[in-house]
């Protein structure tokens, strides 16, 4: 045993003697102490969002969950919750309302920041503070608070049931995301239930080490939360940058563990490439679906679990976009380095837009979104929802059609469209002809201008 | 004496018909049918037809028991029927990934008078659903077809007739009834119009008044399915009701000329995805034309595409014929057209080109080709011990999918039990196979040969790599070979 471990120890053991020393409070006095120091921070927020999905603007009042972690008043909740907000009206735990501004979000961690305007409030407001995810344990009491079915003030109990589930990345926000590929998930018995999305989940020691933001329908006590140290470099990123920035090579992996015979690979080494987004980087540096990576840069990578991958895109998205990573490859019985030159992730969902003279909503194309829908360039707006079916023609427009032009114009992108849309609707134009793509065929279809439509935008 | 009879008689005659008249009221053209004299002229061709048929739907399969009624309509014992059943090419099966395929599996024609016969599935006409059976008879035996009044002229309000099959319990097995043409619908295309008829009867042959076969109930086709073509694929869902009407003796006169062959009619095939030039798209492009064709996507290689036809292009005549499909409801004249001229025919098409708002006409000539397989047709494969049905690629899964045909090859999960080792191990129906171990899969021929190799040297596993959602993974299977 080396010199350091046993220091280690010893000072261990020398903890632990002091705490047993002072004998711990009796556990009702602990939750009564945590909930002192975070219900305070806890704010129930009830944004106003924006939804597009119908074909039109429709504007729903939600409620979520959120706590102050900033003295300067900035709030973490989900991306889900405040995302798409148009206004948000926060009440804090004193019960004053006041309203807050979006920061920014990350639909990839399902988290976002908001800004209370503090000039609102009178009085001081609460921070609370983030703990340790990586430490805590399987069965540790914890306690979730927040807003279950707008139910503000709420606190419900329970432990930690596993601290590194796994989600597939095909989950998705309503907003369209995909989402989880970074990060595990804490799993909670402590009951979560809708509303409560956006809250902490706080352990004994009064400490954040978790943002509630799943709940399983149909059966009980199954809650999920994104583990505080992911929460913690998102939302730091986030008020720096108002954003969270990572690379993307286009890799998709699977677990190793049933394949490890077929691939003559060892245990835990090397991480299997399932999947090559077509055009990626990864496919432009001649990386194959089948290479195992054993190497990123210097540094070794095995993913032989699911619950091993997420670590695994998380490294790959650390890097700055446009920088060369190497990837020594297993292929067969030959290694092979790779250099990649990653690109920015970039935004997963483009811009929403109604066209409310045309009778639907698009949104503008990412090359995520080109990856993901098997589209063919990025050119043209992605259609989210037609408002009225049997007012466009034969043929119709359905979600997923991607408009390539308008009349004789070719659609560039969401702004080239909303400047097109804006100035044939000021020309009072009752027609326009659609060229649109959907899978592998065109489409024209004539639209008749709605004018009350127009007339309404104009007001 | 003769003529005094013979007035009195007529005296007679006319007060029956007077009081007929009073009783029947409103309905002045009552129908006139002696339906002893049809029942026992149609005796003759007029068959009961009792299927066995395996359907398998997706994961499911199981065994029907279908009865239809039949006509022979050849003296060597062809027979028709309504074949909706085992045709039912069901266009979005390549959607789900769940395809229906329906396999007859035992046939047995038996005639009003108790003879029965084995029957072999020639196959059905994809645009009427016209099922074909053949009689297996002793090679000299000659049956009584029923012959069709080609040259009827329909008129509305015209009664019709047919016998209809009744349930298994009931004896004798068949039963009349009327229907009265309803409209001469003119488009997409000519069809008669009856009302009083319903689905359960279709295929079977309509008389008219004077006891003349005119013609079998078929339903008015909707113009979004009945054809693997692309613009099929691609065009908007059907309707719900369906409109029953005469399938004309003319029409059934070339069917029966010309009976499908494995599997069904060859027809011809351009290879196009399309639209119907509507007065409002022609409005938008300046073009004088009372309808087109506007040519959306050329399938590769396909006649289209080695003729030179290209995207935009706007069809307005055919060997010299307009094309005057100013709706998506007429697109089916157009196919149907195409599809008639065969599958070796050569065509010349005028078409406008808008090149840079210009409108130039070009004459282009095609060769056509026979039509590609749907999802149904095509070939496949059962692996037993790893109960996994693979079938081959075909055209509609390249359109769906926005996939290249040159580079993207596999075999599609068409099958599989649920609890079986291909299941269990992760196969989803719909999966396109693109190696097994580390063997490129191109074909069910490919997949056949591998698979049959497995499964004599046994592994203990088997993995398959395949594409699923526009993503790859390595999927891996463990056999249980005892």
């Amino acid at each position: 045993m080396s010199k350091s471990l046993k220091i280690f120890l010893i000072i261990t053991v020398a903890v632990a003697a002091t705490a047993a020393a002072a004998a711990p409070l009796p556990i009702q006095d602990q939750i009564f102490k945590a909930r002192d120091k975070v219900m305070p921070a806890v704010v129930h927020i009830q944004p106003v969002i924006k939804n597009y999905n119908t074909g039109e603007l429709e504007k729903q009042a939600v409620v979520g969950s959120g706590v102050i972690f900033h003295i300067d008043g900035y709030v973490v909740t989900n991306y889900h919750v405040a995302g798409k907000a148009e206004r948000i009206l926060c009440t804090l735990g004193d019960k004053e309302i006041v309203s807050a501004e979006f920061i920014g979000g990350d639909p990839p961690t399902d988290i976002a920041v908001i800004k209370l305007n503090l000039d609102e409030h009178k009085g001081s407001i609460v921070v609370a503070d983030f703990g340790n995810s990586d430490s805590i344990q399987v069965g540790q009491y914890v306690l979730a608070m927040g807003s279950p079915l707008s139910l503000s003030r709420s606190v419900s109990a329970g432990v930690i049931s596993t601290r590194d589930r796994y989600f597939s990345p095909d989950v998705r926000l309503p907003t369209g995301e995909r989402t989880g590929r970074y990060n595990l998930w804490i799993q909670t018995d402590a009951a979560i239930n809708p509303g409560n999305s956006g809250g902490p989940l706080v352990d004994l020691s009064g400490r954040i080490v978790g943002i509630n933001s799943r709940a399983t329908i149909f059966a009980n006590n199954l809650g999920f939360a994104i583990p505080i140290n992911v929460v913690r470099e998102v939302t730091e990123e986030i008020i720096r940058n108002g954003k969270v920035e990572r690379s993307w090579i286009g890799l998709h992996c699977q677990a190793l563990m049933e394949l490890e015979d077929y691939f003559g690979t060892q245990r835990n080494t090397g991480v299997l490439i399932s999947s090559i987004d077509p055009g990626s980087p990864a496919d432009q540096s001649y990386l194959k679906a089948g290479d195992i990576i054993l190497k990123v840069n210097d540094q070794e990578v095995s993913a032989r679990f699911v619950e091993e991958l997420p670590k695994f895109y998380y490294l790959i998205s650390r890097f700055k976009p446009g920088e060369k990573i190497n990837l020594e490859v297993l292929r067969g019985s030959e290694t092979y380095t790779f250099g990649v030159v990653t690109k920015s992730l970039g935004d997963l969902q483009g811009e929403d837009f109604e066209a409310k003279g045309w009778g639907f909503s698009v949104k503008g194309i990412t090359r995520q979104m080109k990856v993901e829908n098997q589209l063919d360039d990025t050119v043209g707006v992605y259609l989210i929802g037609v408002k009225r079916v049997g007012f466009i023609e034969d043929g119709g427009l359905f979600r997923s059609d991607v408009i390539k032009a308008v009349n004789k114009t070719k659609i560039t992108g969401l702004s080239a469209f909303t400047d097109l849309y804006k100035q044939l609707t000021d020309e009072g134009v009752e027609k326009i002809l659609l060229t649109i793509k959907r899978g592998g065929g065109t489409r024209f279809i004539v639209v008749t201008v709605d004018k009350d439509g127009e007339e309404e935008l104009n007001e | 004496m003769n003529s005094c009879n013979g007035s009195v008689l007529r005296a007679n005659i006319l007060f029956v018909f007077f009081i007929l008249f009073s009783l029947v009221g409103a309905t002045a053209n009552a129908q006139n049918f002696d339906f002893g004299k049809l029942g026992s002229r149609s005796r003759a061709y007029m068959v009961v037809i009792d299927m066995q048929i395996e359907v398998s739907f997706g994961i499911n399969t199981s065994d029907q028991e279908e009865r239809y009624l039949g006509t022979i309509v050849t003296e060597e014992g062809l027979v028709i029927f309504d074949g909706t059943d085992i045709a039912s090419d069901n266009m979005f099966s390549s959607f789900s990934g769940l395809t229906v395929k329906t396999t007859p599996t035992k046939i047995e024609i038996s005639t009003l008078d108790g003879i029965s016969y084995d029957g072999e599935l020639l196959g059905y006409d994809r645009f009427t659903k016209v099922g074909f059976i053949k009689i297996l008879a002793e090679e000299n035996e000659k049956f009584s077809p029923v012959k069709f009044n080609k040259h009827h002229e329909f008129r509305t309000g015209e009664w019709l007739a047919l016998f209809m099959l009744m349930p298994e319990f009931v004896t004798p097995p068949l039963a009349a009834d009327i229907g009265m043409v309803s409209n001469l619908v003119e488009a997409p295309e000519p069809f008669p119009l009856t009302v009083g008829f319903n689905s359960m009867q279709l295929a079977s042959v309509l008389f008219n008044e004077s006891l003349e076969a005119v013609g079998i109930l078929g339903s008015l086709m909707d113009p979004s399915s009945g054809s693997a073509d692309g613009g099929a694929l691609m065009g908007s869902f059907g309707s719900g009701m369906p409109m029953l009407g005469v399938i004309t003796g003319e029409r059934i006169e070339e069917l029966i000329a010309d009976p499908p062959t494995e599997g069904e009619i060859e027809r011809g095939w351009l290879g196009i995805s399309l639209q119907a030039l509507t007065q409002d798209i022609a409005e938008f492009w300046q073009l004088d034309l009372a309808g087109g064709i506007i040519v959306n996507e050329i399938i590769r290689n396909s006649p289209a595409d080695k003729g030179g036809l290209k995207v935009g292009d706007i069809i307005f005549e055919v060997n010299g014929q307009p094309v005057e499909v100013d709706r998506e409801e007429k697109i089916a004249v157009f196919q149907r057209m195409i599809a008639n001229f065969g599958p070796d025919a050569a065509i010349e098409l005028e078409v406008m080109r808008l090149d840079q708002g210009s409108s130039d006409s070009t004459k282009i000539l095609i060769n056509l080709e026979k039509a590609p397989i749907s999802p149904t047709e095509a070939p496949d494969f059962k692996e037993e011990k790893l109960e996994l049905t693979v079938r081959d690629l075909v055209f509609a899964d390249y359109m769906i999918y926005n996939l290249d045909s040159e580079d993207f090859k596999g075999v599609v999960v068409s099958g599989l039990t649920l609890g079986g080792p291909a299941s269990i191990g992760g196969l989803l129906i719909g999966d396109v196979i693109q190696r097994i171990g580390p063997i490129e899969i191109e074909s069910v021929d490919d997949a056949r040969k591998v698979l049959g190799e497995i499964s004599t040297e046994q592994p203990r596993e088997v993995i398959f790599f395949i594409w699923r959602r526009n993503q790859t993974m390595f999927v891996n299977v463990k056999p249980t070979w005892n």
